[in-house]
Parts: structure tokens; sequence; C-alpha cells
């Protein structure tokens, strides 16, 4: 691939970031009141159409041969032509994308259908899970380098088998927080493409990996230990490994205060496509289970749609 | 019945791949955030039968590439309500990679940008952006292949013997 081109766009991307489109509300409101104003429009217009052609039809009428008719009392409707009944019209500006067709003369059929059982090669930012409303921290997320799974002793499960691999940092929001908090903590989330076979082993690996690691120390004044532990797992993707690390909380000055910090991590496998959501905190916060439980779904379901 | 929330998401996890994407295409990022928000607001009004279209960020994608060539048209309507909404915020100057690559782009027809800024900005193999241009595979590699090849002429640091014949595949 052409690293220079990537680069470009990749800089076209970052500015483009920058600039902010109006809250969906809002837009919703304007298009709104756009669609109500040219309806209106386009039925005054068929109105006056309408009004034209009787008119029109009675000074032909009334100009032609023939007995003069007798003048209708005064105050009586005229008659309309029902053919000439106005109807609102769609507007000319607007596409009709009936389902399944695309907008415009040409009508390309759009499927998301992908060569079938075929394991991608690349990892389109639409296979990461977007956060719900309430859990936006506002910050966007950054795709970036840097370690998918905490430090476990050194190891490092599943790399050899690793086709491509994307990894972003996502700071969110507890539900109920308020807007103007600082995030309640940072996922670290990747997916990852192994090669045939290898995402399963690459699972294996990293709970034999968490088993032979079950402290370590962490980098620190004093210095800390942490530890891992396995915790039992089930019901996302294909198989999930779901596993804890711990260490105790301390003051400002280093010393413990009670209680640990805590923080999952949970890989999920869906056939060869390895999705890992890391929950680091927020000034030392911990993880809060229900939170995390849903947003692993939400990238497990993410993937799903990208592989479907 | 369209349903605000729905459409919300969409919104809030599409948009700044859409602007990308209208900024790569039209080559003027205000012009991107016009056709891109008057692309959403035809979403919205169509929002009953496009929350079930397959893929509704593809028929987003449409919808700005029409918009991006029929900028006349498509600018009357939306500059008036934006007119009434106020100036949007401002924004610091893009980066000199982005001044470059857009000036080049320019230079491109809009089809091989189009082609160019799905491959590159969306990661879409060839297949799909024949799909969603509803052309042969082959049109969509000689569109990438002559784009690139262009763009090499015309960005710094970008030679034809860095494009690999799989950079197309």
């Amino acid at each position: 691939m052409s690293r220079e081109l990537h680069r470009y766009y990749r800089s076209l991307a970052a500015d483009t970031d920058e600039r902010v489109l109006p809250a969906p509300d809002r837009l919703r409101r304007s298009a709104d009141r756009w669609a109500r104003r040219r309806a209106a429009i386009t039925v005054l217009a068929a109105a006056g159409l309408v009004a034209g052609t009787v008119a029109g039809s009675q000074l032909v009428l009334a100009a032609g041969p023939g007995p003069d008719p007798v003048p209708p009392p005064a105050g009586t409707p005229t008659p309309q032509p029902s053919s000439a009944a106005p109807s609102v019209a769609p507007s000319p500006t607007t596409p009709s994308p009936s389902v399944g067709r695309t907008p415009g003369s040409r009508s390309p059929v759009v499927t998301t259908t992908s060569p079938a059982a075929a394991t991608p090669v690349t990892i389109p930012d639409r296979a990461f899970f977007v956060l719900p409303a309430a859990n936006d921290a506002g910050t966007g997320n950054y795709f970036g380098p840097g370690p998918v799974l905490p430090a476990l002793c050194g190891a490092t499960p599943g790399d050899e088998r690793v086709v491509t691999q994307r990894a972003r940092s996502l700071p969110y929001r507890r539900t109920g927080a308020a807007a103007d908090e600082v995030p309640s903590g940072t996922y670290r989330h990747s997916i990852t493409i192994y090669r045939a076979g290898g995402a399963g082993a690459a699972l294996a690996e990293l709970r034999a990996a968490v088993r032979a690691c079950p402290e370590q120390p962490a980098r620190g004044t004093p210095p800390v230990t942490v530890r891992q532990r396995l915790l039992p797992d089930s019901g996302y993707g294909d198989e999930s490994v779901l596993f804890e690390t711990r260490t105790p909380y301390r003051d400002a000055n280093g010393d413990p205060s009670g209680g640990d910090e805590v923080h999952l991590v949970r890989a999920v496998r869906s056939g060869d496509v390895v999705t890992v959501l890391w929950e680091q905190g927020w000034e030392s916060t911990s993880t809060q289970r229900a939170q995390f439980d849903a947003d692993s779904r939400r990238a497990v379901e993410a993937i799903r749609r990208w592989l479907d | 019945m369209r349903d605000a929330d729905s459409f919300d998401d969409f919104y809030r996890s599409t948009s700044g791949r859409a602007v990308r994407y209208g900024y790569a295409v039209a080559g003027d990022p205000a012009e991107a955030q016009d056709l891109v928000q008057e692309a959403y607001a035809r979403a919205w009004r169509q929002w009953a039968k496009l929350a079930c279209h397959p893929a509704p960020e593809a028929w987003l994608r449409l919808v700005i590439s029409r918009l991006a060539t029929d900028r006349f048209r498509r600018l009357r309507g939306w500059r008036l309500a934006a007119g009434r909404t106020g100036p949007p915020p401002d924004v610091e100057p893009p980066g000199e990679d982005t001044v470059l690559l857009v000036a080049a782009l320019r230079q491109l027809p809009t089809r091989h940008r189009q082609a160019l800024a799905l491959h590159y900005l969306f990661d879409l193999p060839v297949e799909e952006i024949a799909r969603e241009a509803g052309v042969p595979t082959g049109t969509v590699k000689s569109w990438l292949s002559r784009g690139r090849a262009r763009l090499a002429e015309l960005l710094p640091g970008v030679t034809a013997e860095e494009l690999e014949v799989n950079d197309v595949a």
C-alpha cells in the first residue's frame, strides 16, 4: 500500500474531524421545517394551477358557439373537474430511495453482502462499536499504536498469528454522569484478524498467559504488585476470555489506602476475528461491570454486523 | 413513523466519516459540511423507509456524491436555512498535507475522487466500491490506478514505483 497516500488521507481526516456538524435534533428540526415549507408551496402551486385551469376553461366555454347558458345564481359553487384535483407532488429535489434502491436515475443496488465466509483482510471503522448518547464522553476516539492487553509477565498471546489489527482509545461516560464531568473511564478497544484457526489458539494462549501470571510487579513508586485472575464468562461471540487486573488503591504519597483498583479485560472471538475491550479507568476509577458488559455486547454486535 | 433515536444514533456514528468523504469528494471543507448536512436532512425526511435500508451509510454517500456534482441547486435551499442559524464556529486552518491533497484531488475526475475516498477513508475493498458505484470491478481498479498515478504526479513524496500492483486489489 502507498504509505504516503495513506498519510495524506489521514491528514485530511484529522483536519475534517475538527469540523462540527449541528446536533442531530437540530438537524432534524431544520429538515422538518423545510419539508413543511416545500409541501405548502407545492399545494399552493397546485391550487393556483387548478384555479387557472377552471377560469381558463370557463372563458373558452363562454366564448364558444351556441345559446348562452343560463348563468348560475350568485353564490353557487363552481364545479371543478375531478381530474384536476390538486395532489401533492413529490419534490423534484428529493431523492426517492425506495428500500433497496439508491437515489437518482441510475439504480445500483447497494447491499452489504460480503464474499461468503471470506475472512476480511482490512478492518473498517464500522467494525468498531458506537457509544450510545448517554455514554458518549464527547471526546471522540483515537486510533493509534499501543498495547491492546495489559502486561502479562511478558507473554504475547497470539501475536505470531495476527493478519492485521486496529486499536483505539475511547473515553466514555457512565449513564447518569453529569455532562461536564471528566470521563468515567477509557476503553482500549482492539480488533484483530488472525490467520484461519489462529483466533481460537490466541484465546487459549491468553487464558494460559493469565493463569501463568497471577501477579507481577507494576511500575510505580513505591513498587506495587498487580494481580491477574480469570473470571467465568459466557454468552459473548463464539467464545470469550474475561479477566481482571487488581492493584491496591494508594493515596497521594503512594501508600495503600484500602481497597483495590480493579479493571476488566474481555477478549471475544467471532470466527477468525477477536475483539478486546480493556477498561482502563480514569484517574483511579475501577471498572463498573454492568457498563462493561453492555459495551462488550455492543462491540460484539458491531463485529457481527461487519462480518455479516 | 420515524424513530428519532435510531436516526440520532446513525447520525452520531456516521457523520464524522461522511464529512471526511464530502471533503475528499467536493474539495472544500465548508461545502462538504453543507452537502453532508443536506444529505442527512434528506435521510431524516425518509427515515421511516431508510431505517430498513440494508446499507443506509452507502445510501448517504451516494446522496453526498450526487449533491457534490449538483452544487448549484443544492446550495440554494440549505444556505437559506443555514443563514438563520448563524455561521459555524471558526476552525483551525487545515494542515499542509491536507491542502496539498485537496489541491491535487481537484484535478482528478469526480469518479476517481470517489473511488479513492472510499478506498482510503472507508477501507472498502474494490468489490464493494464497484457495488456501491454500480460499475464492474475492473472499472474501479482503473479509476484507482489512474487516480493514484495522477496523485503521484501531483503530490510530493508519492512515487509511482511505490504503488504496487496489488495496491488496487
